[in-house]
C-alpha cells in the first residue's frame, strides 16, 4: 500500500471509531450493548492490571504453544513421510485430504468426552486441528522441490547430506513456513473455541463469562486483546516467511 | 598420437527389464581429442542426451566403456566434467554469483576463494555487474550465461552441453553462440555439444557426429573445415550449406520413418 | 516402486473398511472405553432411535445455513468481484483482509449472543461473518487472475463495458465463483453448527451438545455423522458444479 493510501485507511478507521463514540454519547447507541470506544479502552487498561486476567491470558498462551510444539514436528514428519514413501503416500493421501476437508470443530464434544474439561483436552484438540495443515503442507513442500536441481547437484558431486541442506531445505522453506503460519491460525482458533465451549480458565472462558453477564466493556476489551495478539503472531510469522521466500517470483 | 580425452568404446545403452527392453544406443565408438568442439546431432529420440549423461557419469553404460583421460567413468566427476542443460536450472534462492560458486561450496572451498573464482567466471561470460541478481531477475539468455559460468568454475577439462540454447529466441542463440566460441577459444575446453539445430552444429563445431534414429548409432562423422573465427557471413556460403545438407540427408531419412 | 492403479484402489478400500471395522470392534472388545468411542453400530443406532429429534433439528439448521450462505457467499462474491476488478482496491484492501483473516472469529460469538440472543439470528450472523472474508478473498483471486488480454480483445471488437462484463468477465470468473461458493458454503455450515454448539435452543449443534452433557456418546457421534453427511453432500454437489463449469477451461 502506498503511503497516502495507508493514511487514508487509518483516517477512515479512526473516523468510524469517532462516529461510534459520538453515537454513544448522543444516546443513539445503547451503551449497554455497544459501549463507547473510550469505555472499552478504559476497560482494557483495567483488565491488563488485573492479575487473574493476565493469568488467563497466560493459560491460553500456554495451551496454544504446547499444542503448536506438538503438532508441528509430528505433522511435518508425517507429511515428509507421505511424500517420500510412495506406497504410504498413495495409500494414505486421499484419507488425509478427506480429513483435512472435514471441519474439525464438530469433534470438540468428543474430546470433552474423552479428556473431560481440562487443559490436556484443549491441547489435544489444538493438536488435532493443526496437525492436518502441517501434514498437507509438509507433503506439498517436499513435492515442490524441483527435481532438476537435484540432478544438477549430482552432476556437481553433491553428497546426500548436501542435497538435503543445500537444495531441499531452502526450496521447502516458503511452503513450510506458510503451513506453520496457517497452522497457528487454526490452532489459536481451536484453543479459543474450546475455552468458550467449556473451560475453567483461559481468556476464552472469560470472554464467554463476560458475555453471559453482559459485561460489554470487558468483553470488547478482551476481544481487542485477542485480536491484536493473533494478528501480531500472524504478521511476525509472515515477516519470516517473506524473508525466506523472497526469491520466489512475484506473480 | 595423444590419447583422446574422452573415449567411448563399444557403448550400448538400454532401459527397462528383459521383455520391455528399449535400446537407446548401439555400439557407439567415439574418440574426442583434447580441446575439440564436437557437435552431436540426430533425430529426436536418438539417444544424444543419454550419451551425454553417460559421459557425465550420471549413468553407467549397459555395455562398453566410457573413459575420461584414460580412466573409466564410474560416477560424476565434477572436477573433470561440467554439464550445462537446456534449462539453466539455477537455484532460485541464490544470487548469480552464489549460483556460480555452488559447485565450489559443495567441495567446501573457502568463501573468499570461491566468490573470487565465481566472479572471474561471471566476468568471462559477460555478466559483470549482475553478480547479486536473483535468477528471476535475469533474462533467459543471462540465466544460461550463469549456467555456463557455473559449468566452468571448477575448470573442468570437458564441458557437456545438452541443447543449452534450445529455449532461447534466435537472436539470443546467435549472440550466446558467439560468446561460447569466444570463451572456448580462450579456455580451450573439450566441448561435447548436443543440438537439434544444424545451423548451430556447423557454425560452432570442429566436428559434427550424426546419430541415427533409435537405437542411436554413429552414421556420420563430419570434420567442419571452416576457418576460425567463424563469422555470420560464412553461414551464407556454399561450404556451410554443403555441410548442412550432408547432415540433413541422414536426418531426413531417419525422420521420415 | 509404484503400485498399479488397481492395487492402490484395493488397498485404499481395505484401509477404509479396516478403519470402519476398528471403529466397530475396538469398543466392543473393551480396548477403548465406550464413553470415548462407541461402536459404529451404536452411533448409527442412536441416529435411528432419536431420528425425530435429529430430523426436527434440520429445518432450523438448514434455514440458518441458507440465510448465512446468501449473505456470506452472495455478499462475499459480489464484493470480491468488485474489489478484484480494481487494482487499487486490491492493493489497499488485500493486506488488511489477510491480516484480519488471522483473527479467531470464534471469540465474537459471545458478543453476538448478547446482541441477538440464542435464536437463529446469532447463528446466521456468526456464520456469515465467519465465511465472508475467505469467500471474498477467493473471488478476488479469481477476478485478478483473469487475463487482461481477454478484456482487451473484447474492447478491440467494440464491446461496451457492460458487454465486457457480461460476455467476458462473468463467464471467465465463473470457475472462481464456484470455488468461492464451495469454500464459503463449507465455512457457513461449520459456522452454524459450531454456533449452535456454543449456545442455542435448537439445531443440530445444540443436539450434539445436549447429548454430550448427558454423556450419551452414541448420540454425540450420531450428530457428528450427520454433520459430516451434510458437509460431504455439499462438497459433492459443488465439486460436480466446479467440474462442469471448468470443463470449458481445458486450455488453462
Amino acid at each position: 500500500m502506498r503511503r497516502h493510501e495507508r493514511l487514508i485507511v487509518a483516517a477512515v478507521v479512526l473516523g468510524l471509531f469517532g462516529f461510534w463514540e459520538a453515537m454513544v454519547r448522543l444516546g443513539r447507541l445503547d451503551a449497554g450493548m455497544a459501549p463507547a470506544p473510550s469505555a472499552v479502552l478504559a476497560a482494557l487498561k483495567a483488565l491488563l492490571g488485573r492479575p487473574e486476567v493476565l493469568q488467563s491470558l497466560a493459560v491460553t498462551g500456554w495451551e496454544v504453544v504446547a499444542a503448536f510444539l506438538l503438532a508441528v514436528p509430528v505433522g511435518l514428519f508425517l507429511g515428509f513421510l507421505l511424500a517420500e514413501v510412495p506406497t504410504l503416500g498413495a495409500l494414505f493421501r486421499p484419507l488425509v485430504n478427506f480429513l483435512f476437508g472435514v471441519p474439525k470443530s464438530i469433534f470438540l464434544p468428543v474430546f470433552i468426552l474423552v479428556f473431560g474439561v481440562s487443559i490436556p483436552q484443549k491441547i489435544a484438540f489444538g493438536v488435532f486441528t493443526t496437525i492436518f495443515v502441517l501434514i498437507v503442507g509438509g507433503t506439498a513442500a517436499v513435492q515442490s522441490v524441483p527435481r532438476e536441481l537435484i540432478l544438477v547437484s549430482r552432476v556437481y558431486g553433491a553428497s546426500r547430506g548436501q542435497i538435503i541442506r543445500e537444495i531441499y531445505l531452502p526450496a521447502m522453506a516458503p511452503i513450510l513456513l506458510e503451513s506453520v503460519r496457517l497452522g497457528m491460525v487454526f490452532n489459536i482458533t481451536a484453543v479459543l473455541l474450546c475455552e468458550i465451549y467449556g473451560a475453567r480458565d483461559g481468556i476464552g472462558y472469560r470472554i464467554a463469562a463476560w458475555g453471559e453477564n453482559v459485561q460489554m466493556p470487558q468483553l470488547y476489551a478482551a476481544l481487542v486483546i485477542v485480536a491484536l495478539a493473533a494478528v501480531a503472531v500472524n504478521e511476525a510469522l509472515r515477516a519470516v516467511e517473506s524473508r525466506l521466500g523472497a526469491w520466489r517470483e512475484r506473480s | 598420437m595423444t590419447r583422446p580425452l574422452v573415449s567411448i568404446r563399444g557403448v550400448s545403452q538400454h532401459f527397462g527389464a528383459d521383455g520391455s527392453r528399449v535400446a537407446a544406443l548401439q555400439s557407439i565408438d567415439l574418440d574426442i581429442p583434447d580441446g575439440q568442439f564436437t557437435a552431436l546431432v540426430g533425430p529426436s529420440g536418438c539417444g544424444k542426451s543419454t550419451l551425454l549423461s553417460l559421459v557425465a557419469g550420471l549413468r553407467l553404460p549397459s555395455a562398453g566403456r566410457v573413459l575420461c583421460d584414460g580412466e573409466p567413468i564410474t560416477g560424476p566427476m565434477p572436477r573433470k566434467v561440467g554439464m550445462i542443460f537446456q534449462e539453466a536450472n539455477l537455484l532460485p534462492w541464490l544470487s548469480a554469483i552464489d549460483n556460480v560458486a555452488f559447485p565450489l561450496k559443495l567441495r567446501h572451498v573457502a568463501k573468499a576463494e570461491r566468490l573470487a573464482a565465481a566472479g572471474r567466471m561471471l566476468d568471462l561470460t559477460g555478466l559483470r555487474g549482475f553478480e547479486d541478481r536473483l535468477p528471476h531477475q535475469l533474462s533467459g539468455g543471462m540465466k544460461q550465461r550463469v549456467a555456463i559460468a557455473r559449468g566452468l568454475v571448477q575448470n573442468p577439462a570437458v564441458l557437456l552441453m545438452d541443447e543449452p540454447f534450445a529455449s532461447l529466441d534466435e537472436q539470443t542463440r546467435m549472440v550466446l553462440g558467439d560468446e561460447l566460441l569466444r570463451i572456448w577459444s580462450e579456455t580451450r575446453k573439450t566441448v561435447l555439444f548436443v543440438t537439434h539445430s544444424l545451423n548451430e552444429a556447423v557454425y560452432l563445431a570442429d566436428r559434427v557426429v550424426v546419430l541415427s534414429a533409435r537405437p542411436g548409432r554413429v552414421v556420420d562423422d563430419i570434420p567442419v573445415d571452416l576457418p576460425r573465427p567463424r563469422t555470420f557471413a560464412m553461414t551464407a556460403g556454399e561450404r556451410f550449406g554443403a555441410l548442412k545438407d550432408r547432415i540433413w540427408q541422414h536426418i531426413k531419412s531417419a525422420e521420415r520413418r | 516402486m509404484t503400485w498399479p492403479e488397481r492395487h492402490v484402489r484395493l488397498s485404499q478400500a481395505l484401509l477404509y473398511l479396516g478403519i470402519l471395522a476398528l471403529w466397530e470392534l475396538t469398543p466392543r472388545a473393551g480396548l477403548v472405553p465406550r464413553l470415548f468411542v462407541p461402536p459404529l453400530s451404536e452411533a448409527l443406532g442412536a441416529l435411528v432411535t432419536h431420528h425425530r429429534d435429529y430430523l426436527g433439528s434440520l429445518p432450523t439448521t438448514f434455514g440458518e445455513i441458507l440465510a448465512a450462505y446468501a449473505i456470506a457467499c452472495g455478499g462475499g462474491i459480489l464484493l470480491g468481484q468488485l474489489v478484484g476488478a480494481s487494482a487499487t482496491a486490491r492493493r489497499v484492501l488485500l493486506p488488511v483482509l489477510r491480516s484480519v483473516y488471522a483473527v479467531p472469529l470464534v471469540v465474537l460469538y459471545p458478543a453476538m449472543m448478547v446482541w441477538f440472543g440464542l435464536g437463529s439470528e446469532s447463528k446466521i450472523a456468526f456464520a456469515a461473518i465467519y465465511a465472508f472474508i475467505p469467500t471474498m478473498l477467493t473471488a478476488v483471486a479469481g477476478v485478478a487472475a483473469l487475463t487482461p488480454a481477454l478484456a482487451e480483445t473484447a474492447r478491440a471488437f467494440g464491446a461496451t463495458r457492460g458487454q465486457q462484463i457480461l460476455y467476458v468477465a462473468l463467464p471467465a470468473s465463473l470457475p472462481s465463483i464456484v470455488a468461492a461458493l464451495r469454500l464459503g458454503g463449507a465455512l457457513v455450515i461449520v459456522g452454524v453448527i459450531v454456533a449452535q454448539m456454543l449456545g442455542a435452543a435448537d439445531g443440530l449443534g445444540y443436539l450434539i451438545t445436549r447429548h454430550r452433557t448427558l454423556l450419551d456418546s452414541p448420540g454425540v457421534y450420531a450428530g457428528i455423522v450427520l454433520v459430516l453427511a451434510i458437509t460431504g453432500l455439499h462438497e459433492l454437489i459443488l465439486r460436480r458444479l466446479e467440474r462442469k463449469v471448468a470443463a470449458y477451461r481445458q486450455g488453462d
